[in-house]
């Protein structure tokens, strides 16, 4: 069993694994024609860029994230004599110069300081009709995945606004993973929509390639139910949902990786929505077979490889895909997980849920989850582990670097930040996204 | 003669205020030049002569011109956080929300890349986050700051520690110099107060000053043993070109701020000259050396392209009392380099290139492009220093240029503003761009160009460094096929009204477009 010790408790953050409230900047730029605007100090949003985007993947920052983003740059002029001039300029030429459909003003922590009254500003233009809406994401109220629950609410209060008419059976808004965040999200986003509209779902993405921009967020009252997929963000955008448009939601909270998961995982979309199973069962069945087509072929590999593989691993992630990893691994490769951390600040309410989901992730064996956020304790306790006689297995960031090479280990990265891979659209997730997951872990095994 | 810098005061004056420093500007290289008047606010600096500067002088004063829209920027925070957060063997601590710590993982690729390049051993970077949250806003984060310092002094048995002031903690008032002093005397190892808030300053090279102060103030060695070889070369992450460059001089480089070790930082009082391959980076750190300790600085333009690197060496060997060989040297490097070059030149005839890098390393850029016989009529630099700390008029590198390259039609200041980018670029059309800092190139590659992303500063440099950008514009121009492929099917966030201005400055001159309403 793990080796259990209690962690120091300490404000003190080294190797950081999430940006600030202000990264959900990259939230807006994900929406199709979205355009944030970030109102805070030069360097602010620029440095979330390079977390969530420059340095997970090199993933870039699309239309109009990067050095798109239009940003007041506060100075300390509006320090001392208010901002809400230097906004104003901003988001009238924004208006003029940038060519797009929605316009979301983020506050940072110097705009929240001195008070000005942002709200004031962009009621102004709301009032004459412009798609502009306001949230307030300083750096001091938490990391970037409250920050995109901020800026989801603020979009869905200020922009989609009150809606009394049918709701449509069969259409999804989907709650999902973090844009740029989740190192795979592009990827992600198109294979849960394949799966979904595989088995018969309408679906509203809202984020990604495969969404429609705002007019796809003002159909959001119209969806039959909210699907959350994922431990915890999203819960809050769910329950608002709930309370402002009577929708219902489902939350899984575990992403499902594998045939197996993600067979269960339609099953019980298709119940809670009550349509007809016809279309599923088919798809699942068509899904499968192409499934165990490529892994019977994998299973020669894994069962004669002569040269040793890993057995067992650590994740080191945020909640959602550390969860979703180390299921697949555990319940479904039979590799032995042997220290789970979660590096993602998850708010306190919900840790006893995850744990729990630790507790129960395959027949016979039961995980203890440990929340850390501080890549110094993180990686002290990576190398503390005792992998046993074959070669480490670390699913982690690239801060693991350092100790995985010491412990002669193998890292597979899955977790922000990522830079030592280019990442497109790969997907680990569903059911094609399990085998690319297999491909990386063994690729990185073979080399 | 008046002491430029002070060094007894733990912050710094602003660039915009000490140096007059500019961050949007449009016209042509020799009018820059002129109305910088280099050498009379030089001589505000040396204290020679009436001189002035910024708004005391208003003969002086350099006309900005006021965008009322800004895309996102660097910060003199982040400058701090890849300066003093790159030494080995110290510690920098950012009192500061976590997000102002979300450059690390891009700090840390360019760390371990400078650490090989130097030959140093390759680990991650170490730089601690106080990690405030919003009641800290409310009640101060003092102990968090304390306890964080003693974190740090456990964890990793620092020499020195820095401590970074951010926007939100300069404004709920951290006293961070009284903890600074406090903690000193706790440890015992300096603890150097650092105040580099992002607002702080219109332009991140600011940050570069704060910096250097805090290193020359409580690192560099205050009783110092001459060392008659040394030579600091203040710099970023480049490769080592400078150590075969100086070698005929019987020289030993000593790299200023980035991977060096504690030590390496404390002698930099003891060398016998100091040089940089920008003077926008490395004038303060420079002048601050020669004032309190009495270090020469070379006064000299900049190692780029033949005239630049000549005078450099000269200077140089002025100050070693080697002038006797240094001709010879010169004249033998001119030689074995001189083919390849006309060789690139052929190759390279009919190109067109655009630069857009930091103020002064922007000039030097030019120069080893016009040597390759490429055309160069368009430029950004993201910040103009019209005088450079030192004062000296032998540094004035924008004059160097126009005088020994000729002018530049399109001479644009510009703080990585993408949306002006389009208008500067069509202007002249150029072949490819060079390129340093982020946000500018993704555009470039959108409307057809390629971009060299000049990541090792030290490239161009000397003699090898105009073959080197030769040889490298070879492949790079070779990608825009990959441009062009991007500029037929990707649309520029931009609106028509907006691309179809044909001056990227319009708004600055007109605000009352503004007023007209949407499109």
């Amino acid at each position: 069993m793990t080796e259990k010790k209690k962690v120091k408790k300490s404000n003190s953050i080294v190797h950081s694994r999430y940006g600030c409230a202000i990264g959900a900047v990259n939230s807006v730029a994900a929406i199709p024609r979205g355009i944030p605007i970030a109102n805070c100090g030069p360097g602010c949003a620029d440095k979330q860029y390079f977390m969530l985007s420059f340095s997970n993947g090199f993933q870039g920052a699309g239309y109009s994230g990067g050095g798109a983003l239009p940003s007041s740059n506060i100075g300390e002029n509006e320090i001392v004599f208010g901002g809400q001039n230097k906004l104003d300029d901003l988001i009238k030429s924004a208006l003029k110069i940038m060519d797009g459909d929605l316009f979301v003003v983020l506050t940072g922590c110097a705009g929240e300081l001195i008070g000005d009254d942002v709200g004031a500003v962009v009621k102004g233009y709301q009032e004459k009709g412009y798609p502009v809406v306001y949230a307030e994401a300083a750096g001091f109220k938490g990391n970037n995945l409250i920050g995109h629950e901020i800026v989801v609410k603020a979009i869905i209060d200020q922009y989609v606004g009150d809606y009394n008419g049918e709701k449509e059976k069969g259409l999804i808004n989907l709650w999902f993973e973090v844009p740029y965040f989740h190192t795979n999200w592009r990827g992600d986003y198109i294979e849960i929509k394949r799966i979904l509209e595989g088995a018969g779902f309408k679906v509203q993405v809202l984020f990604g390639s495969e969404a429609k921009g705002p007019d796809e967020w003002k159909g959001i009252p119209k969806a039959q139910f909210n699907l959350v997929v994922s431990p915890w963000v999203g819960l809050e955008t769910a329950e608002h949902l709930k309370e402002k448009y009577d929708q219902p939601f489902l939350h899984i909270p575990i992403i499902p990786i594998g045939e197996e998961a993600t067979t269960a995982f339609v099953r019980k979309v298709v119940d809670f929505a009550g349509i007809d199973k016809e279309k599923s069962e088919a798809f699942i069945e068509e899904e499968a077979a192409r499934y165990y087509y490529f892994l019977e072929h994998f299973s020669e590999f894994f069962s004669e490889y002569w040269f040793g593989l890993p057995a067992k691993f650590t994740t080191v992630a945020d909640a959602a895909y550390n969860l979703a990893i180390t299921k697949f691994f555990t319940d479904q490769v039979g590799l032995i997980p042997v220290r789970q951390i979660i590096t993602d600040n998850t708010p306190e309410k919900y840790r006893d849920r995850i744990r729990e989901l630790y507790r129960n992730i395959s027949e016979g064996i039961s995980l203890e989850v440990d929340f850390i956020e501080d890549g110094y304790q993180i990686e002290a306790e990576v190398k503390k582990v005792d992998y046993g006689s074959s070669v480490p297995l670390i699913l982690g960031s690239s801060w693991e670097d350092d100790v995985v090479k010491e412990l002669g280990g193998i890292l597979v990265p899955i977790s922000t930040p990522v830079t030592s891979e280019v990442v497109i659209n790969r997907s680990y997730i569903g059911y094609n996204g399990a085998l690319t997951l297999l491909e990386k872990v063994y690729s990185a095994t073979v080399k | 003669m008046t002491r430029k810098i002070n060094l007894d005061l733990s912050s710094v004056e602003n660039r915009e205020m000490r140096l007059g420093s500019i961050i949007s500007w449009d016209g042509s290289a020799s009018e820059l030049a002129e109305a910088s008047n280099y050498d009379i606010r030089g001589q505000k600096r040396t204290g020679e002569g009436g001189g002035c500067a910024g708004k005391k002088g208003p003969g002086c004063k350099l006309c900005e011109l006021n965008m009322p829209f800004n895309q996102q920027t660097m910060c003199n925070h982040s400058i701090v956080g890849c300066q003093v957060g790159n030494i080995p063997d110290c510690i920098l601590i950012e009192h500061s929300p976590i997000g102002c710590s979300a450059i690390h993982p891009r700090f840390n690729l360019g760390y371990r890349i400078g650490l090989m390049r130097r030959g140093k051993e390759v680990k991650n970077l170490q730089i601690v986050s106080t990690n405030l949250l919003e009641r800290d806003m409310v009640f101060g984060a003092s102990d968090k700051l304390r306890r964080s310092i003693r974190d740090a002094y456990e964890r990793f048995n620092p020499k020195a520690i820095f401590i970074s002031m951010s926007c939100s903690t300069a404004i709920i008032g951290e006293d961070i110099e009284s903890i600074a002093m406090e903690m000193e005397g706790e440890l015992n190892i300096p603890v150097i107060p650092l105040f580099c808030e992002g607002f702080r300053s219109k332009h991140w090279s600011t940050g570069f000053d704060i910096s250097q102060h805090g290193v020359v103030r409580q690192i560099v060695n205050k009783n110092p043993q001459k060392q008659k070889d040394l030579i600091n070369i203040v710099a970023l992450w480049g490769t080592d070109y400078f150590t075969e460059l100086l070698k005929p001089l019987g020289l030993r480089v000593n790299y200023l701020i980035d991977m060096a070790s504690f030590d390496e930082l404390a002698q930099a009082s003891e060398a016998a000259a100091t040089a940089t391959f920008c003077h926008t980076l490395g004038s303060y750190m420079a002048t601050a050396l020669e004032e309190k300790y009495g270090v020469p600085q070379v006064n000299a333009s900049q190692p780029y392209g033949f005239a630049g690197t000549d005078d450099w060496l000269r200077a140089i060997a002025k100050i070693m009392g080697k002038e006797e060989i240094i001709e010879e040297y010169i004249a033998s490097e001119h030689a074995r380099v001189l083919p390849k070059i006309q060789e690139l030149r052929e190759k390279l005839k009919g190109i067109k290139g655009f630069v857009s890098t930091g103020s002064s390393y922007a000039h030097g850029m030019i120069s080893v492009l016009r040597e390759l016989g490429i055309e160069v009529n368009g430029s950004i630099v993201f910040h103009h220093d019209p005088v450079y700390d030192s004062g000296h008029t032998e540094q004035n590198t924008l004059k160097h240029l126009v005088d020994n390259y000729g002018d530049i039609e399109h001479f644009t200041v510009s703080k990585t503003q993408q949306f002006q980018f389009y208008g500067l670029l069509k202007r002249v059309n150029p072949d490819f761009i060079i390129i340093r800092h982020n946000g500018l190139a993704p555009l470039a590659a959108k409307v057809g160009i390629p971009a060299f992303a000049m990541g090792d500063e030290h490239f161009p440099v000397g003699y090898d460094g105009i073959i080197r950008v030769g040889e490298a514009l070879i492949e790079i121009l070779a990608r825009k096929k990959f441009n062009q492929v991007l500029q037929r099917h990707v649309k520029l966030p931009y609106t028509d009204w907006w691309l179809s201005q044909a001056d990227p400055f319009i708004l600055a001159k007109h605000p009352e477009i503004l007023e007209e309403g949407k499109q």
